[in-house]
């Protein structure tokens, strides 16, 4: 037998693997693999019919295609994974092993980052042979192309999915079904990557004829602090025009989806420790 | 000793539609000693697994307290050198029978080398050595279940909870699971198992409770088992209050 914080460690990592492993081999993450090689694949044929910004359309799609992999990673199986514990029960088989609730929230949700910065590793590498080949062909058009915008923008999307996992896995612990988790996911995606353009539209004086209630402003700021604000994570834009992304902004948002992330967790832990496993 | 010691522990569920209250364990109260088979019989719905789940602390009494070893079951340490096997298993079947118990025997402490002979030896014990590293999910029903009990013995626990362990096990299945539960006895370890099937309790058990509607109707030897004329005889007379 190990002792002490060893033990911990490596009984900490067999959980991570364990979720990995389990996640790795999903049909689901096949699926998604494909989907998104299939949109890398289109985006030469695409790029092919545009006569001009040939590089903002290349690099738009790229992302667009990484993005939406981790996007069906994690509605598809993150929720799967986090579901099926508690559907059936697998659950059992850590819980019956020495690891505490809080330990088998973070273990399952650091196993799935893995998945999921493994994915996006791999998306990343095929996406930039993909960016490559385009560039070989079309050279003029990429004049003012930067990989490192670009980069930085995959590692934007990336955070973006820490945290909404770390959503997945919030709902995951307060509610019985999968379909419930998806669906409260799903929304949070879509609160959070509009939330900013709505309080900017709803608060802005021409919105609309008359002035918002009191009540309705303190419901809208209640919203704001509470809903993640998923459209700081979103830099195609500036990468598609190799606009500078400063290291700073990187930094606020690695925070913020690192502080959001941790929350998240925390409430899941304290949540699930009062849940029944019947 | 005692290994598991249960005081005075009830518990009762909501139902979801009518939110009726249900009683599904009223005021139990057991003593599981070192060394001892200690089986739990009853008719489905007697609450025997809410028992265990409650051992294992995936759900929590509504009154009384348990404690395991000396440690309560919301500690994780309580379940170090503990060993459980689900009522009908299911574990990730993406996985294969050595994946899982490397998880289970690296959870519960073991080192690698260790681990290594025992996950071999256990897969032999259990006749899945030649199919060790094919999914979970390709198993049969008697297949996952021995999988499941190698999955509870592979780190040699003290003290071995099993829910059902005969369920889904042809005869050959059963025998292997009772030569097994006989092995542990005597190697001194604490076992504490449910099952329906009572010729399988009255062989391997040093003591029995019988437990119906949530109520423990009485706690008997091997040897008033056997002035009984047998579990069965002795199972239906209690059951019906003769």
């Amino acid at each position: 037998m190990l002792s002490g914080e060893n033990n911990m460690y490596r009984k900490m990592i067999s959980l991570i693997i364990l979720s990995f492993k389990e996640g790795v081999r999903d049909r689901a993450l096949i699926g998604a693999g494909l989907f998104s090689l299939m949109m890398m694949g289109s985006a030469l044929v695409v790029v092919s019919m545009f006569m001009r910004d040939l590089d903002k359309v290349s690099v738009d799609i790229n992302l667009s295609a990484i993005a939406f992999a981790g996007l069906l990673l994690t509605f598809f199986v993150s929720i799967n994974l986090m579901a099926k514990d508690i559907d059936k029960h697998t659950i059992y088989c850590v819980l019956s092993k020495p690891f505490s609730r809080s330990q088998y929230i973070w273990g399952k949700y650091l196993g799935i980052m893995l998945l999921i910065f493994m994915a996006f590793c791999i998306l990343t590498i095929c996406s930039s042979i993909t960016i490559l080949f385009i560039k070989s062909q079309y050279e003029f058009y990429f004049k003012s192309f930067s990989w490192i915008e670009f980069y930085k923008a995959v590692y934007a999307q990336l955070l973006l999915l820490f945290l909404l996992n770390a959503v997945v896995v919030f709902f995951s612990t307060i509610t019985t079904s999968s379909f419930i988790t998806l669906l409260f996911s799903i929304s949070t995606y879509l609160a959070g990557q509009t939330i900013e353009e709505v309080v900017v539209f709803l608060k802005s004086k021409n919105a609309m004829d008359m002035p918002l209630s009191e009540s309705i402003n303190a419901i809208i700021d209640i919203a704001q602090y509470i809903l993640p604000n998923l459209s700081v994570f979103d830099l195609k834009v500036q990468s598609a025009h190799a606009i500078t992304i400063s290291y700073n902004y990187l930094f606020a948002i690695t925070s913020y989806s690192l502080i959001y992330s941790v929350i998240l967790l925390l409430s899941a832990s304290l949540i699930f420790n009062r849940r029944e496993l019947k | 000793m005692s290994k598991i010691l249960i005081k005075k522990i009830s518990k009762s569920y909501i139902s979801d539609f009518k939110r009726e209250k249900k009683i599904a364990v009223d005021n139990i109260s057991l003593n599981i000693d070192t060394t001892e088979v200690f089986g739990i019989i009853g008719r489905n719905g007697a609450g025997k697994s809410t028992i265990i789940k409650m051992i294992m602390g995936f759900i929590k009494p509504d009154k009384g307290d348990i404690t395991i070893d000396g440690k309560i079951p919301s500690d994780p340490d309580s379940r170090l050198k503990v060993g459980y096997l689900p009522e009908n298993p299911y574990f990730y079947d993406n996985l294969s029978a050595e994946e899982l118990l490397k998880f289970s025997s690296t959870a519960s402490g073991l080192d690698k080398e260790k681990a290594r002979k025992r996950i071999d030896k256990i897969l032999q014990q259990v006749d899945l050595y030649s199919v060790r590293k094919q999914r979970l999910r390709t198993y049969s029903k008697g297949m996952t279940q021995r999988a499941g009990i190698c999955f509870a013995l592979v780190h040699d626990p003290d003290i071995i909870i099993l829910d059902e362990p005969m369920s889904g096990l042809d005869p050959f299945g059963r025998k292997m699971v009772i030569d097994l539960i006989k092995d542990l006895q005597k190697r001194g370890k604490t076992v504490l198992f449910c099952s329906h099937i009572l010729n399988d309790v009255e062989r391997i058990c040093n003591r029995v409770a019988i437990m119906d509607s949530g109520i423990l109707k009485g706690i008997f030897t091997k040897q008033e088992i056997f002035e009984s004329n047998g579990m069965e005889e002795l199972f239906l007379n209690v059951v019906r209050g003769k």
